[in-house]
C-alpha cells in the first residue's frame, strides 16, 4: 500500500473489496431465481404444468420452514467459529415433538380446553430444550469441549430420551383441532366473497372449496415472526454483535471484556429452542410426534447456511442468507415432486448446489484480497 | 515534569532464569521511549509486568505518583496503560467502528440489561406460572399447582436472561462517528470505515488498535515491535502516529529491533541485556552504533556516564 493510497479521502467511496464481496453475498439470490426459472421451463415444456402459482410459493415454503428454522440455529452457532457446529439440533426437534404431542395427548385425553392444552404442549415442547441447549453451551463455553463432540454426544443423549419417552413410537391421539394450526392458514380467499381469517369460510358448500383460496399457511407465519426475531438479534442487538466478535477473534473478545462464555450459553440456548420451535411445528403438522421428526433436516439446514454464504469458520454470516439457502433447497425438494421425478435426486441436486457455493465463495474471497 | 510511571527495580525470575534482573526507569509525559536490547534480553517480560501480564517478583511500579499493582492486564488497562501487542487484538470480520467499540459497544439507551431482564422474567414469568399451575392441577392437585408455578417462573427468569438482550440495542451510526473523531485527532486516514477490518493494511490496522487505545483513555502506551510486520511506508506511517500521541501528552514505550525507528522516534533509549539495564541514552546525543555495542555487551554503562534517574534515587542498585 502506497502513501497516496493511504491519502484517499475518508468518506462513502467503497473499495474494491467491498464491492466484490456485495457480489459475492447477492449470488444465492440470482440462483434462487435461476433455479425457479428453470424449473418454471422444465414443468411447462415436460408437463405442461405452471410452475409459477402461489400454490407452489405456497409449498415451498411449507417446505422450508423446517429447513430453515434448524438452519437458523445453526447460523447463530455457526457464526459463533471457533469450531462451532450444533449436531444435537434436529434431534432437539425430536425430543420437542415428542414432548408436545405427550403433554396434548394426556391434557386432550383429560379434555381440558384446547387453549390450555395447546398451550401447555407447545410450551413444554419448546422449552424443555433449553435443557440440551444448556448442556451443550455449558460444554463448548466452559468445560472447552470442541463443539463437534459435545453436541454429538447431546444429541445422542437427546435422541435416547426421547426414544424412551415415547417408547420408539410416534405419539398420535392429539387432538383435532391441533391440525388446524399446523395445516392450517392464517388467511383465506373466496373470490366474491371476501376473506376469512384462520378458517374456511362458515357458509361454504363442500363444492365451493374447490374456490376458495388458503392464503399464508399458518406454519409460514410462525416461521416467519421467528426470522425476523432471530435477524433482530444478530444483527441489531449487542449480543448479536458479541456472537460475530467471538466468530471473529475469541482472544481479542475475552480480552476486550466480552463475556464469551455466557455469550456462547446463550447461543447455544437460543438455537435449541429454535430447534424446539421446529418440533412443536412438525408435531402441529403432522398431528403425532416422533423422536426421528428431525432426522433428515440437519444436513439440509447446514446446507442451506453453506449456501447462504455464511462463513463455516466464523464470523461472517447471515439470517437472509440461510433464508435463501432454506428458499434454494426447499424449491428443489418442491421442484423435483412438481416434475414427478424420484425425490432422491434432491439429495444429488443439493450436494452439488452446496459445492457451488463453496466455490463461489472461495474464488470471490480470493479476488477480493488479491 | 513529573514521570507519569516510575519502575523501581523491577525484577522477574522465571525458575533460576532471572529474566529481568533488578530494572528501573522513569518515563515522563509526552516522551517516547525505545527499549532495546537482543532476543531474550527481557524486554518483553518487563513491560509485561507493567501491563499487568506478569506478577513481578521484586521492585515497585509507581503511576502517577502512586505506588500501584496490576492484577492482571485488564486492570493496567483501566488505570491507563495500554499495551498494543503484534497481533493486535482486532476482529478482522468487524469494522473499524465495532473494533474500536469491541465489548464497549455504545447501545441505544432504552433501559439497562439489568432492568430488562428483570421485565423480561415478569412478564414471560408469570403467564408461564399460571398456564402451568392451572394444566399441571388438573393431574397432580396442590402439589402440581406448585410445581407447575415454580416451574413457570423458573422458566421465566432463564427466558428473561435469555431475551434481555433485545432491548440492548447497538448504536452503529454513533459508534462511526465517535470513530471517525478519534482516528481524525489522531490524523489517521482509513478511506472507508464501514468495511471490514481484513480488508486495511498492516498500518491502517496497527492505527485503528491504537484509536481505540486513546479512545478509552489511555495514559500511558506499550508497543511491543509494532513494525516489524510492516512495509516501509507503512513504518513511517506508525512512527509518525507514536510522535502524534506523545505530542498530545501520551507517553509511549516502544519496543523495537530497528535501530532506524527507534532513532526516528525515541526520546530517550533504554538498552537491556541478559535481563540487565545496561544504559540508557538521549537518543539526539548517540549513535546506532553505541546503542549497539551495549547491546550486544562491548560496552558498559559506566563508560557511558549515564546514571538513571532512578537508580540515582536508590543507591542499593547494582547495573
Ligand atoms: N513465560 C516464560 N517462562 C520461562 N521463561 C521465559 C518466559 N518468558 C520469557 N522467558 C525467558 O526470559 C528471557 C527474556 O525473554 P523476553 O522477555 O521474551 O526477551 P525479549 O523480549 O527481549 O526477546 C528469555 O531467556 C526467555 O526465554
Ligand atoms: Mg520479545
Amino acid at each position: 500500500m502506497t502513501d497516496t493510497e493511504l491519502a484517499t479521502p475518508s468518506g462513502s467511496k467503497k473499495s474494491r473489496a467491498e464491492r466484490l464481496s456485495t457480489i459475492r453475498k447477492a449470488w444465492p439470490w440470482f440462483f434462487l431465481i435461476l433455479m425457479v426459472v428453470v424449473f418454471a421451463i422444465i414443468s411447462k415444456n415436460a408437463n405442461n404444468v405452471n410452475f409459477l402459482n402461489y400454490r407452489s410459493v405456497q409449498g415451498i415454503l411449507v417446505y422450508a420452514t423446517q429447513i430453515l428454522l434448524i438452519g437458523l440455529a445453526e447460523t447463530i452457532i455457526i457464526i459463533s467459529g471457533n469450531g462451532g457446529i450444533d449436531l444435537s439440533v434436529h434431534y432437539s426437534l425430536g425430543l420437542a415433538a415428542v414432548v408436545a404431542a405427550f403433554v396434548m395427548r394426556a391434557m386432550f385425553a383429560a379434555s381440558l380446553p384446547p387453549v390450555l392444552t395447546i398451550g401447555t404442549g407447545f410450551l413444554a415442547g419448546i422449552l424443555i430444550c433449553i435443557i440440551p441447549g444448556w448442556v451443550n453451551g455449558t460444554l463448548v463455553a466452559k468445560v472447552k469441549v470442541p463443539p463437534f463432540i459435545s453436541t454429538l454426544g447431546m444429541g445422542y443423549v437427546v435422541y435416547g430420551i426421547a426414544l424412551l419417552l415415547s417408547r420408539g413410537q410416534a405419539i398420535a391421539d392429539q387432538p383435532d383441532y391441533l391440525a388446524q394450526i399446523g395445516n392450517g392458514n392464517l388467511l383465506y380467499y373466496w373470490p366474491k366473497h371476501g376473506f376469512t381469517f384462520f378458517k374456511v369460510p362458515a357458509g361454504a358448500a363442500p363444492a365451493d372449496l374447490q374456490q376458495i383460496i388458503p392464503l399464508i399457511p399458518n406454519v409460514v407465519a410462525i416461521t416467519l415472526l421467528v426470522t425476523i426475531a432471530v435477524w433482530f438479534i444478530l444483527a441489531k442487538t449487542q449480543f448479536g454483535q458479541h456472537i460475530y466478535a467471538i466468530g471473529g477473534n475469541i482472544q481479542a473478545s475475552i480480552r476486550s471484556g466480552i463475556p464469551v462464555a455466557s455469550t456462547l450459553t446463550r447461543a447455544y440456548i437460543l438455537a435449541a429452542i429454535l430447534a424446539g420451535i421446529a418440533g412443536v411445528i412438525w408435531t402441529a403438522r403432522f398431528t403425532s410426534g416422533a423422536s426421528n421428526a428431525g432426522e433428515p433436516t440437519l444436513l439440509f439446514a447446514i446446507a442451506a447456511v453453506v449456501i447462504g454464504g455464511t462463513s463455516m469458520f466464523g464470523g461472517e454470516g447471515s439470517v437472509v442468507g440461510t433464508v435463501i439457502g432454506a428458499l434454494i433447497i426447499a424449491t428443489i425438494q418442491y421442484g423435483l415432486v412438481v416434475l414427478g421425478q424420484q425425490p432422491y435426486w434432491q439429495y444429488v441436486t443439493v450436494g452439488v448446489v452446496v459445492i457451488i457455493a463453496v466455490i463461489v465463495d472461495q474464488l470471490g474471497r480470493a479476488l477480493e484480497h488479491s | 515534569m513529573e514521570p507519569i510511571l516510575r519502575a523501581v527495580n523491577l525484577t522477574k525470575k522465571f525458575g533460576g532464569l532471572v529474566a529481568v534482573d533488578n530494572v528501573s526507569f522513569d518515563v515522563s509525559p509526552g516522551e517516547v521511549i525505545g527499549l532495546v536490547g537482543d532476543n531474550g534480553a527481557g524486554k518483553s517480560t518487563f513491560i509485561k509486568m507493567i501491563s499487568g501480564v506478569y506478577q513481578p517478583d521484586g521492585g515497585e511500579i509507581f503511576f502517577n505518583g502512586k505506588k500501584v499493582s496490576f492484577a492482571d492486564p485488564r486492570d493496567a488497562r483501566d488505570q491507563g496503560i495500554e499495551t498494543i501487542y503484534q497481533d493486535l487484538a482486532l476482529a478482522e470480520n468487524l469494522d473499524v467502528g465495532a473494533n474500536i467499540f469491541l465489548g464497549r459497544e455504545l447501545k441505544k439507551k432504552f433501559f439497562s440489561e439489568f432492568i430488562s431482564r428483570i421485565l423480561f422474567s415478569a412478564v414471560l414469568g408469570l403467564p408461564l406460572a399460571v398456564l402451568f399451575a392451572w394444566a399441571a392441577f388438573h393431574f397432580f392437585q396442590w402439589p402440581g399447582l406448585l410445581l407447575g408455578m415454580l416451574t413457570g417462573l423458573g422458566l421465566g427468569s432463564v427466558l428473561g436472561w435469555l431475551f434481555a438482550c433485545v432491548t440492548q440495542l447497538v448504536d452503529r451510526r454513533k459508534m462511526a462517528g465517535e470513530s471517525a473523531g478519534a482516528l481524525k485527532r489522531l490524523d489517521i486516514e482509513i478511506p472507508s470505515l464501514t468495511q471490514q477490518v481484513r480488508n486495511l493494511s498492516g498500518g491502517q490496522r496497527q492505527s485503528v488498535a491504537i484509536a481505540r487505545s486513546i479512545y478509552w483513555n489511555a495514559r500511558m502506551m506499550i508497543m511491543d515491535e509494532p513494525t516489524a510486520a510492516l512495509g516501509v511506508s507503512e513504518q513511517r506511517k506508525v512512527l509518525t502516529l507514536v510522535r502524534t500521541l506523545a505530542s498530545q501528552g501520551v507517553p509511549v514505550i516502544i519496543i523495537s529491533h530497528n535501530m532506524q525507528d527507534v532513532f526516528a522516534v525515541a526520546d530517550r533509549i533504554v538498552i537491556l541485556r541478559r535481563g540487565k539495564k545496561v544504559g540508557e541514552q538521549i537518543a539526539a546525543k548517540t549513535t546506532p552504533d553505541k546503542i549497539v555495542s551495549l547491546m550486544v555487551g562491548a560496552e558498559t554503562v559506566h563508560k557511558m556516564g549515564v546514571i538513571p534517574r532512578a537508580l540515582e534515587n536508590n543507591g542499593s542498585a547494582k547495573v
